[in-house]
């Protein structure tokens, strides 16, 4: 099992967010999670990377069998950990390109791999651009400094696929994005998909996952998971909405469940 | 500490001094009067309210006098931190308060003086500068001590039109066990259209608490270029006292850009005069600082004449305990019509122990005046560190990268690439001990 979250209760700023979440995910899955505003989707992903702030007040987030939540957001980088944020936060003066060589290379050292020097990083980097269809021109730009909201969410997922890591959160990485750039940011997924990765797709549209078929479904209200199923449940869950967690539960919905 | 002034001027009105001129022995001799009458500077004095001197107290009774060197003859390279540049056309040391070797300097129109032959040289003109610094008062005590011991300094001087291409002074200091305070006066004379790339290095092997004092001449005929960067990497014990007179005439252009990295008490005052028309005038600096330095930065422009600029524009970023002081004035007189005026100064506080306080003070009374000023004290982004460290950095070099980028907006003023990245580098390596959630990273 790669992440294994069991019970998991969360406060942030002394409020109640999680109440008892459970997920778990195999390697080679990818898990779409769905649900209403402020039920916490942001909060478990900031949870998962160690976001100061956030605090754990019970249960366990297990990764790989080891316990993620002792770990430094960076240690939890360096394990594989990615997050692809709702809002990409702007660094003034800090190049896009230095940074992402030097967040490279402090995984790859962590691993006891060799570091890349900075012609070795830009070929890596040409290939990648390439998929996302970024110009060179966003590299020598302060990290997301002035960037379109486009521009910023081709840049996280630009970043996913430069650092490669083995369990990606992408949270609303769909949101206000056109159709050509919901593709490419899809294509950079697809191309990221193997057997040893998985991915937690944050989204409340069912058209990114017209292009990224999710193994498993889950809405998540009031800080659980309510209600499990297949790609399908996604669909039903666009047409209708989530009037029905006030109606009386999943069950009002005319969909098949699977647990 | 009015008994170390006490004490100073003591050793002061025994001494002996090389240049035997009448008007500057009698200079010398008012100037230790006015340190007996009045003292060090202390906490009423306006303009030192922020600076505390208590640590002057490490320092022995008596003023250094130096070695004498009444030639300029190169002498061998001590152990030195590497050069900050390369490709200097003059390298002048300048080891406790004494001249200690010069290279280079040789191009035409291009003269490199001791005091003493600057005064056989350029009399009248020294005279004028050294006469019309204010050294009356315990606010102008450092002015004073500096001319009561006045007989060691530099003069260079650029003729019209010349270039003096780029001059590297590298200021040292040793170690002795009965630390002092030394003086030195300099003296850069820029005729017309002549232009000079002066960068300053303050940067020891190794010293023991000793102090420098220096007190500097910028003259600027009409439409010279003066580039002056200085870089102070200073140990925690030292302390350095500059005061940096600019007379600027039309047209003229001073570009000032000042790193302040080290150093345990250091305090820059810069005053320019711009008398002519369409001079300008830029200040720009960075300090980074951490443990108990303290450094301060004083800045006083004055236009006078019509159409001049001026532009201050200074960043601090405090950790541990340290203290920064940033007071620039700037000063519209009536008639400097068409001026155009701005100050800029943001910090960063890295603790919470550190401390910062930001003066801007701007008065105009003339007409048609451009101006703007802003001053802010803040911390890191949070976000921007957490966005950094879950793509694998560090916390520590999250913090580092911040604070490169917060302090790029000054190096990245510098014309010269080469020191640029070069100070970049110097920023990192100094960049303070970060706390947060009460623990020191
Ligand atoms: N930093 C914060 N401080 C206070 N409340 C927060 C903070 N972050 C999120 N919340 C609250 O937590 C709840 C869940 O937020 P979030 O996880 O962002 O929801 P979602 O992503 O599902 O829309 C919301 O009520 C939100 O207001
Ligand atoms: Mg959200």
């Amino acid at each position: 099992m790669m992440l294994e979250i069991k019970n998991l209760h969360a406060t942030v700023g002394g409020k109640a967010i999680l109440k008892g979440l459970d997920l778990t995910i195999e390697a080679g899955e990818i898990h779409a999670i769905m649900g209403p505003n402020g039920a916490g989707k942001s909060t478990l992903g900031n949870v998962i990377s160690g976001r100061e702030g956030y605090e754990v007040t019970q249960g366990e987030v297990l990764f790989n069998g080891n316990n993620l939540l002792e770990l430094e957001p960076e240690e939890r980088a360096c394990e594989g950990i990615f997050l692809a944020f709702q809002y990409p936060v702007e660094i003034p003066g800090v190049n896009n390109t230095y940074f992402l060589r030097a967040a490279l290379n402090a995984q790859r050292k962590y691993r006891g791999e060799p570091e890349l020097d900075s012609m070795q990083f830009l070929k890596l980097v040409r290939e990648k651009l390439e998929i996302l269809h970024i110009s060179d021109d966003l590299l020598r730009r302060s990290v997301n400094e002035g960037f379109s909201g486009g521009e910023k969410k081709r840049n996280e997922i630009f970043q996913m696929a430069v650092l490669e890591p083995s369990l990606a959160i992408l949270d609303e990485t769909d949101s206000g994005l056109d159709i050509d750039a919901l593709r490419l940011v899809a294509r950079g997924v697809n191309r990221l998909r193997s057997e040893d990765r998985a991915m937690i797709v944050i989204t409340h549209y069912q058209r990114l996952l017209d292009h990224i078929v999710p193994d498993r479904v889950h809405v998540l209200a009031d800080g659980k998971i309510v209600a499990s199923g297949d790609a399908d449940l996604a669909l039903k869950l666009e047409e209708q909405g989530y009037a029905w967690l006030d109606r009386g539960g999943i069950q009002s919905l005319d969909i098949d469940l699977k647990a | 500490m009015s008994a170390l002034a006490q004490q100073w001027s003591e050793s002061l009105r025994s001494a002996t001094h090389p240049q035997v001129l009448p008007w500057l022995d009698a200079l010398r001799l008012r100037a230790v009067e006015q340190l007996t009458k009045h003292g060090l500077p202390h906490r009423k004095d306006e303009d030192w309210k922020y600076t505390p001197l208590r640590v002057l107290e490490q320092l022995g009774p008596a003023v250094a006098t130096g070695v004498r060197v009444e030639n300029l003859t190169p002498a061998p390279e001590p152990e030195l931190p590497a050069a900050l540049i390369d490709s200097a056309d003059c390298v002048i040391r300048i080891h406790d308060g004494a001249l200690a070797g010069t290279e280079g300097g040789d191009q035409p129109g291009v003269s490199v003086l001791s005091l003493s032959e600057g005064l056989e040289q350029h009399e009248s003109l020294l005279r004028k500068h050294i006469e019309s610094v204010d050294i009356n008062g315990s606010a102008q005590a450092f002015a004073s001590l500096n001319t009561a011991s006045l007989d060691q300094g530099l003069v260079i001087h650029v003729k019209e039109q010349a270039d003096a291409g780029t001059v590297l002074l590298r200021w040292t200091l040793s170690g002795t066990a009965d630390p002092s305070i030394h003086n030195f006066r300099v003296f850069l004379l820029l005729g017309e259209g002549s232009r000079m790339q002066l960068v300053e290095q303050y940067e020891s092997a190794d010293h023991g608490g000793s102090a420098l004092n220096v007190v500097s001449h910028f003259d600027l005929a009409r439409e010279a270029v003066v580039d002056h960067l200085l870089l102070q990497n200073e140990s925690e014990n030292t302390i350095l006292m500059s005061s940096t007179y600019i007379e600027q005439a039309q047209g003229s252009r001073y570009n000032y850009s000042g790193f302040d990295l080290g150093g345990g008490l250091v305090r820059h005052e810069l005053k320019t005069v711009m008398a002519g028309s369409g001079a300008h005038a830029a200040f720009g600096g960075a300090f980074v600082l951490d443990n108990s330095r303290h450094v301060d930065n004083h800045i006083s422009v004055e236009h006078a004449g019509t159409a001049c600029s001026s532009d201050q524009f200074f960043r601090g970023v405090l950790g541990g305990r340290s203290r920064g002081v940033f007071n620039g004035k700037a000063l519209i007189r009536p008639g400097a019509d068409k001026s155009s005026v701005r100050q800029s100064n943001a910090n960063l506080l890295l603790s919470p122990l550190a401390q910062i306080d930001t003066k801007p003070e701007l008065e105009i009374y003339a007409d048609e005046v451009e101006a703007s000023h802003g001053a802010t004290v803040g911390q890191l982004d949070e976000t921007a560190i957490f966005y950094l460290r879950s793509r694998g950095l560090s916390e520590t070099e999250a913090k580092r990268l911040l604070v490169g980028a917060f302090c790029r907006s000054v190096t990245d003023r510098l014309e010269n690439q080469e020191l640029a990245g070069r100070i970049a580098e110097l920023i990192d390596q100094a960049m303070p001990s970060y706390e947060s959630r009460g623990q020191v990273l």
